[in-house]
């Protein structure tokens, strides 16, 4: 879905200063239910999480949110967020960190560099991977990913740059952090590079021309006019993968390897918010439990909220920028 | 280029029609479910592979179709406790906590079975010898490669590699980590002190793993791997185990003989119909030390009291047959065990 | 920079031009780089996923119903998977399409610009609620207490489906002229039937496309029905009110098992969701392209 702003340019006055008939009422008093009733249903999805987790909230209050604990041994129970918010954050801003040039290079090329045969292609390429669904990224993972990452790349790093407290001993199956961050930044490929292409293709050619008359090279013309015009939609698409990336359970979970504690290594398992929670929750045997995995799914919440507020913000600022900015990119 | 797009694009959406139709004539050619009634039920993974070999034969019997969903002893307890389910089942007897919370159910006996403790070690085909002591020093994190002298000592002659050991164990609430812990608990005063007994503990090294089929996939997977399981499942997976030592000296294997060895340690089922056959006395000399009874868990009132009473019946009558259970090395229950159980299962009423 | 050094006046025609030409090669060869390693991976995934599926694909699978802990090499497939799937997606699109029209409805036709934003901020935080949380929420909300169902599961999937729906429809009511609706005015049509036989007629397509590119979006949701549809048998049911397994959760369960069988029906079972989603994604990019060009009257 592109980032573009979702209020379409008005195109209807409201139906005022007419007689009011009893089918325009009776339409629009449903019509309007159903508006009302996706507000509700926001509403009630926090308030239902806050209610859910309140006797962990109750029993933890905010210490939970920095406590690296998870004990569910009855008569020791004892549980804690702080590890599962340093794996979604680690993840996620390192799979972040992997996706964006490559996807940025993937958009530019596209737009820019590609001759005009390899559009295609490469756009029905990207478009496939988003097709593929998480649970199925994760099952190549296991079976795939891990295993390779495992056996080329955790073992050299680790008997080069096994000084590094970063490249511990390589995991077990190749499930861990490092096999999960590579899981991630594959999903979230795709979407910012489209997004990132949208937005290349968006810049008014007169510009990029202009600048290219001037004498400009191509990568000046790129650092100089398609970036700065494009920086907006660009904050917004990386910050829309970094929510995806944070709310990702299912394939995370997969690949993961699951642990309470916080390590150095990359190598070494963990769990995520997300991961925690798919993982746990079926056979969660207490109430504490429950309402702590509930807790977990109230942070992650709260975190998705925020970028994907800020990206909105990011939104709407570029769109009063650049006026209303519906192109025809079919 | 708009044409060929085009063309394409018409193909996709004809071929993703295509392919709904086919998917829905397959599946109404499969069975369906023209079954009179379902009996819903979740928990132990360890008794798992035994209970999926009873779903057809009770269809057979009496039109009822058996629904079992393996997510752990505590997610059972946990699911029969809301009764989102009809029956739930646990290797780890309720504690009384669980039981006021359950509110009207009752712990009935129906498997009895041991819990490999297998091993993942390629290019070591000769059966090793593990001791309780070791085994908890293992868990511990205490011993950490394969040719540790502890190890070593039991396995004389045998070439150890000096391959690392990695932990597999259960990342949920499991009653076969019970099993397990009951048994280190007993044969060391400090895991027992630092660790306890539970269907899950603060594991201080290993990879978690989710459900019995979990573990064993970490092991299966990892070269170096100890992990534990419903022997079943090493079967299933062509997994070596360990023979253990028991209290008379003797190495023993997760099999009929030393499982049923090991249950007539404890013929008398407690009040609450618990028993407790984890590492028996010397004088049981061909006992495997880490067996267990697994409970089914079923409310005294219940809307579907006839067909639980017609499944639970047969399950721990018809259900204990040798082709039911010789081949996942369960052993049919003991005549007192069977006499407790039946008594309890006739106390379910609508 | 001045013109003069821009376009490398007499002073600066060998420093600057040299040196910025390579900066420009340099770039332009980082850039190839990264989208070659950007595409190498993505061709392995798919590639990957691709071939194992296919190689393990068989008509079993969704003919045949799951037997656990098979002791014999009795055949078994999915089946009760895909008919899950068919039910539950099918109800969720239920759900979510007459909700997600009513609301574009009513943004577009009735509502004054605050509501408009309002509105429109309400479907973007909807829409960026991850899958678990509004898996935890169905289940707070529903299944503690009272159990599991094929319903319960397509209402969760149906909240996931409702911001798409909705966002679709609302572009595509945007497109339609506003020309239409005054002239069926002038008519003496009145505003509700204008809105219900004249303008939503016009945007059925837009409405189909967003309806299938939602559908393919949760036709691969695992997270939300491991809380509302995970407890099921092995038996192909189409009963509603029962729990139903469904494709992506029996992909999940799969995945984790340590038989490779079971991974060869994963694979394959993978293989048939991402054909499906692919299609239905490419097939609801041509009736958007195709009827944009419509409703604009070329």
């Amino acid at each position: 879905m592109s980032a573009a702003d979702v209020t379409a340019t008005p195109t209807r006055r409201p139906f005022t200063g007419r007689r009011v008939r009893f089918g325009d009422a009776a339409l629009q008093l449903v019509a309007g239910g159903a508006a009302l009733g996706a507000t509700v249903l926001v509403g009630l999805i926090i308030w239902k999480v806050i209610d859910g987790s309140r006797p962990s909230i109750s029993k933890y209050g905010l210490g939970f949110v920095t406590r690296v604990a998870w004990n569910p041994v009855v008569g020791h129970e004892l549980y804690g967020a702080g590890s599962f918010i340093f794996g979604t954050l680690i993840t996620s801003f390192f799979a972040l960190l992997i996706a964006t040039p490559l996807a940025l290079g993937v958009a530019l090329f596209l737009t820019e560099l590609a001759p005009r045969w390899i559009q295609a292609p490469v756009t029905a390429l990207v478009e496939t991977l988003a097709a593929v669904p998480s649970v199925v990224i994760g099952l190549w993972g296991i079976l795939v990913l891990g295993p390779a990452l495992r056996t080329n790349i955790e073992s050299w790093l680790h008997s080069a740059f096994g000084w590094i407290p970063l490249f511990g001993p390589p995991s077990a199956a190749g499930a861990s952090i490092f096999t999960a961050i590579v899981v991630l930044s594959i999903m979230i490929l795709p979407i910012v590079s489209s997004i990132s292409r949208e937005l290349f293709l968006g810049v008014p050619p007169e510009l990029k021309e202009g600048a290219l008359a001037l004498g400009t090279t191509r990568w000046e013309m790129i650092r100089g006019v398609v970036f700065p015009y494009a920086r907006g939609g660009i904050a917004a698409a990386l910050i829309l993968g970094l929510g995806r990336a944070m709310g990702e359970a299912i394939a995370v979970t997969q690949v993961i390897g699951g642990g309470v504690f916080i390590h150095w290594s990359l190598f070494s398992g963990g769990d995520t918010l997300g991961s925690k929670i798919a993982a746990s929750y079926q056979g969660a045997s207490t109430d504490l439990q429950s309402a702590s995995l509930i807790y977990l799914g109230l942070i992650l919440l709260v975190l998705s909220l925020i970028a994907n507020i800020a990206a909105q913000g990011i939104v709407r600022q570029v769109a009063k920028k650049h006026g209303v900015t519906r192109g025809g990119h079919a | 280029m708009p044409k060929l797009g085009t063309s394409i694009r018409i193909t996709s959406a004809v071929a993703a029609a295509a392919l709904l139709a086919v998917v829905v004539a397959g599946t109404a050619g499969a069975r369906t479910s023209h079954k009179l009634s379902t009996i819903s039920g979740a928990g132990s993974t360890f008794v798992s592979p035994l209970v999926a070999q009873w779903i057809s034969p009770l269809g057979a019997a009496y039109g009822i179709e058996l629904q079992y969903s393996p997510i752990g002893s505590g997610g059972g307890i946990a699911a029969i406790t809301s009764r989102t389910v009809d029956f739930g089942a646990s290797d780890a007897p309720l504690t009384p906590d669980q039981f006021s919370a359950c509110n009207g159910c009752e712990q009935i006996p129906w498997a009895l079975g041991g819990t490999a403790i297998m091993y993942n070690l390629p290019g070591v085909k000769n059966l090793l010898h593990m001791d309780g002591p070791t085994l908890a020093k293992i868990f511990s994190g205490q011993i950490s490669a394969w040719n540790d002298p502890g190890i070593a000592a039991l396995n004389k002659g045998v070439n150890l590699p000096s391959t690392k050991i990695t932990i597999a164990h259960r990342s949920d609430n499991s009653g076969t980590t019970y099993n397990l812990t009951d048994y280190l608990s007993s044969v060391s005063p400090s895991w027992s002190s630092q660790y306890g007994k539970g269907v899950a503990v603060n594991w201080p090294v290993g990879v978690g793993g989710k459900g019995s089929s979990g573990v064993s996939a970490i092991v299966a997977s990892t070269p170096g791997a100890i992990g534990y399981a419903d022997v079943a499942f090493a079967l299933q997976n062509h997994l070596q185990y360990f023979a253990m030592k028991n209290n008379s000296g003797k190495y023993t294997t997760p099999g009929a003989r030393g499982i049923l060895a090991a249950a007539t340690s404890d013929q008398k089922p407690a009040a609450d119909n618990s028993l407790s056959i984890v590492n028996p006395p010397k004088k049981f000399d061909n006992a495997y030390p880490i067996s267990t009874f697994t409970y089914v868990i079923v409310p005294l009132q219940s809307k579907n009291a006839t067909d639980l009473k017609h499944f639970l019946f047969w399950a721990v009558t018809k259900g204990q047959a040798g082709q039911y259970t010789a081949k996942l090395r369960f052993v049919p229950l003991p005549k007192s065990v069977l006499v407790v159980a039946e008594k309890a299962i006739s106390k379910i009423h609508s | 920079m001045s013109a003069q050094q821009l376009t490398g006046g007499p002073d600066f025609r060998t420093n600057h031009l040299v040196r910025r030409k390579r900066v420009n090669m340099g770039m332009e060869a980082l850039a190839w780089l990264a989208a070659a390693i950007a595409i190498a991976i993505l061709g392995i995934v798919v590639w990957s996923v691709a071939r194992k599926g296919w190689s393990e694909l068989n008509l079993d699978l969704i003919t045949k119903n799951p037997i656990p802990f098979s002791l014999t090499n009795a055949p078994q497939g999915l089946s009760n998977a895909f008919a899950g799937t068919l039910v539950i997606v099918g109800l969720a699109t239920l759900m979510a399409l007459p909700v997600g029209i009513l609301i574009a409805v009513y943004l577009n036709e009735f509502a004054p610009p605050s509501i408009r934003t309002g509105i429109g901020l309400i479907l973007d935080i909807l829409a960026g609620v991850p899958a678990i949380v509004i898996g935890i929420f169905v289940f707070v909300l529903l299944v503690s207490g009272s159990g599991q169902s094929a319903v319960k599961g397509a209402f969760s999937l149906a909240i996931l489906m409702l911001p798409f729906v909705a966002r679709t429809t609302i572009e595509v009511l945007a497109l339609v002229p506003n020309s239409l609706r005054e002239a069926s005015l002038g008519l003496g049509i009145p505003a509700w039937r204008t809105t219900l036989s004249i303008v939503l007629p016009r945007a059925i397509g837009g409405i189909v496309t967003g309806t299938v590119l939602a559908v393919a979006r949760v036709a691969g949701e695992t997270a939300p029905l491991l809380f509302t549809s995970s407890l099921v048998g092995t038996q192909t049911s189409w009963n509603p009110s029962h729990a139903l397994q469904t494709v992506p959760v029996a992909i999940f369960e799969l995945s984790e098992s340590p038989d490779p069988k079971d991974h060869a029906r994963a694979w394959a079972a993978g293989f048939i969701l991402l054909v499906f989603i692919l299609f239905a994604s490419l097939s609801a990019r041509w009736l958007a392209t195709r009827h944009a060009r419509k409703i604009a009257g070329r």
